[in-house]
């Protein structure tokens, strides 16, 4: 029996001898693989876009509380008991998470906002200006003044509440809030700024000051907080990353409860799971077409060696031997095509990347699941698009040389030299 | 009668209920007309008071000292006197209208609609307990769904339903009078699916200010077994000659 190596020189022989069939084939499956690859890319774009959006803004990516915390919010139930952390050695451990950027600690309150003539009930946002700066773009939404300082009683309040309550910059404003001891806590506060999210929710509710005011209103030790706010690397991997958070956080003393945002805001991560499958009909899709694009080139290609595998057969080769040539043809197809595939989709992808098409000067793009979404076409990288792509290229190759090979294989010998 | 503002839910049920101990005619009518009559009799009485509220829940408890005002239904004035950190915070209620005076920040403050839910100095009691005390007759229909003895004690026991379009946030209410001397033992709250959201307890009966009167009132909300806000009369005064114009907002501030 012929060695392998001979069966791999005979395909390769065999692709040869039409060299244009063989380019042409390869061409298809070429653009095959690219145009998944840079589709698969823009969806993973566009969800990147809407996570970035969706948790940007407040929810984060991971959020970390006392146990007990949600879902009631109670607002006793701070990381750490009646007692609080030690917050700053707190955030360190979880920076120095690998998969973690960046981590902002936050304290919520609700109470009543007073100008005078009119009174709000709001909920209060206590915040480490610098660290949420970090973490999200709240912050950075301000439309008039500057950020609080802490110690100085100013408050940032949303631009449709500054509206409801008649309040500008340098105003001043009461705020009234249930304290930790049952009291009323309550001060005097000068509005050091107005903020808009665009988010109605927030900017008729929020009220934003400096963390350690909110704890001295609401009579809380200075180590108490609510929250802790993060953003991690890889925010389509934010599931894996939390658990791992969670098992570094769980051996400390403190019983914390760490939360991806794909359980805070499920409905997105919803809808980038539709998006996902979606992705993969398509990529089917286009693969089923190339089946049939390869199948057929390659059983024109069996056809026309009708006399040669009979005469090989006649001199003895095995029916696995005819076979086997003709699925190794559909390997090295699959290999040139996926080298040229490779070869013209990564500078694509990269140019794409960086200079992504901006169509927000022809529309506004759009909210879906309560994210934001701006038309700009930024392709993501992805390490398993392009792979899977590829494996599926291969197995598109070689499923498609199966028919071809059982075809040369079911050449009796003698009736094909025979011409009949 | 002990008409003062700090729980007017009841207290409208109360004053009404221990007025009755008033020479009327009670035989035949219906509890509607005894409370329409007493509501009747009750309007234009002024009392003072000297009130402790004790509230203990699950996270901290604390005691309060309240002077309190009122005049009918519709008119009170609660100011704190104890402990120092809050004293001279205030509480006018006047009609649907609460307002709190704050002396550390020296300013008024009208609750907004959105609050009236909201707890009262952190009691159990909502802000909205406050100005539906007034309003008692006109948003629900009465009728006694039990008289008789219980537990050796000869007692009524009134059912009030509110009218559909009633802006009451309870389901129905249940509340307990012992015949002999027109004293009420208990209220229950219950919500619309008809779950018992928290009870009222009367004890402590005294003569004050000349009426027997319940002095301690405790009220546990369902949820949290654990956690009650209690009130004790230490004072009480009956027509003390307030007019109208005591419960303004100048004298929400002044008074504190």
């Amino acid at each position: 029996m012929a060695s392998d190596g001979m069966w791999w020189r005979v395909a390769w022989r065999n692709l040869w001898r039409n060299s244009h069939r063989t380019w042409i084939t390869a061409s298809g499956l070429a653009f095959g693989y690219f145009s998944s690859v840079i589709l698969v890319g823009l969806t993973d774009g566009m969800s990147a876009e809407l996570v970035e959006n969706g948790t940007r803004l407040m929810v984060g990516q991971v959020q970390v509380h006392a146990s007990a915390y949600l879902p009631e919010r109670n607002m006793h139930h701070t990381i750490g008991g009646y007692e609080g952390t030690d917050v700053d050695a707190l955030l360190a451990q979880i920076e120095q998470h690998p998969d973690i950027e960046d981590a902002a600690p936050r304290l919520f309150g609700g109470g009543l906002l007073s100008s005078g003539e009119e009174t709000q009930a709001a909920l209060l946002l206590g915040v480490d200006p610098v660290r949420e700066s970090r973490v999200s773009t709240l912050l950075t939404t301000l439309v008039s003044g500057a950020l609080p300082t802490a110690g100085a009683f100013e408050v940032l309040v949303g631009s449709e509440m500054a509206r409801q309550l008649g309040v500008e910059v340098g105003d001043e404003l009461v705020i009234v809030a249930p304290a930790a001891d049952g009291s009323m806590g309550n001060d005097l506060y000068t509005v050091a700024g107005t903020f808009r999210t665009g988010t109605p929710g927030i900017d008729a509710n929020y009220a934003i000051l400096p963390v350690d005011d909110l704890q001295y209103l609401m009579a809380m030790a200075p180590g108490r907080i609510h929250e802790i706010v993060t953003t991690v690397t890889r925010s389509r991997e934010t599931p894996a990353i939390a658990s791992a958070l969670a098992t570094t956080l769980g051996e400390g003393d403190v019983p914390l409860d760490v939360k991806p945002w794909t359980e805070l805001r499920p409905e997105l991560a919803e809808a980038l799971a539709l998006m996902d499958s979606m992705n993969f009909v398509i990529v089917i899709i286009i693969f089923a077409m190339a089946v049939f694009g390869v199948a057929n080139t390659m059983l024109i290609g069996t056809f026309e060696r009708r006399r040669e595998f009979a005469v090989i057969r006649a001199l003895g080769t095995t029916r696995r031997g005819v076979s086997r040539t003709v699925v190794y043809e559909g390997i090295i197809l699959g290999g040139i095509s996926l080298a040229i595939g490779a070869l013209i989709t990564w500078p694509v992808m990269v140019w794409w990347h960086n200079t992504p098409p901006d169509l927000t000067t022809w529309f506004e793009g759009f909210e879906w699941s309560g994210a934001q979404w701006r038309p700009i076409l930024r392709v993501e990288y992805s390490a398993d698009g392009p792979l899977f792509t590829a494996l599926a290229l291969l197995f598109t190759t070689i499923f498609a040389a199966v028919y071809p090979a059982w075809k040369a294989t079911r050449v009796p010998p003698a009736d094909a030299l025979a011409d009949r | 009668m002990h008409g003062t503002s700090v729980a007017p839910r009841w207290t409208g049920n109360t004053v009404a209920l221990v007025s009755l101990l008033l020479p009327t005619a009670l035989g035949a009518q219906t509890a509607r007309e005894i409370l329409e009559e007493v509501d009747q009799l009750l309007r234009g009485e002024s009392s003072q008071a000297l009130v402790t509220m004790e509230i203990v829940t699950e996270h901290w408890s604390r005691e309060l000292e309240m002077e309190v005002w009122s005049l009918g239904t519709e008119h009170s004035l609660v100011r704190v006197r104890s402990p120092a950190r809050e004293a001279g915070t205030s509480t006018l209620k006047a009609g649907q209208e609460v307002w709190n005076y704050l002396p550390r920040v020296d300013r008024t403050i009208k609750v907004p609609p959105a609050m009236m839910m909201g707890s009262w100095m952190g009691s159990h009691f909502t802000n909205d307990d406050l100005v539906r005390e007034s309003s008692i007759v006109d948003d629900y229909e009465f009728e006694i769904a039990f008289e008789g003895p219980r537990d050796g004690v000869d007692v009524w026991e009134f059912l009030l339903i509110p009218k559909p379009e009633a802006p009451v946030v309870w389901g129905k209410v249940e509340y307990e009078v012992r015949k002999a001397d027109m004293m009420p033992t208990w209220v229950r709250y219950f919500d619309e699916s008809g779950e018992l959201m928290r009870t009222m307890t009367f004890s402590d009966y005294q003569t004050m200010g000349g009426r027997l009167v319940p002095a301690r009132m405790d009220v546990v909300p369902s949820d949290k077994p654990r956690e009650r806000t209690t009130l004790i009369y230490h004072e009480l005064a009956f027509d003390v000659g307030l007019e109208e114009s005591f419960f303004s907002l100048r004298n929400l501030r002044a008074r504190s």
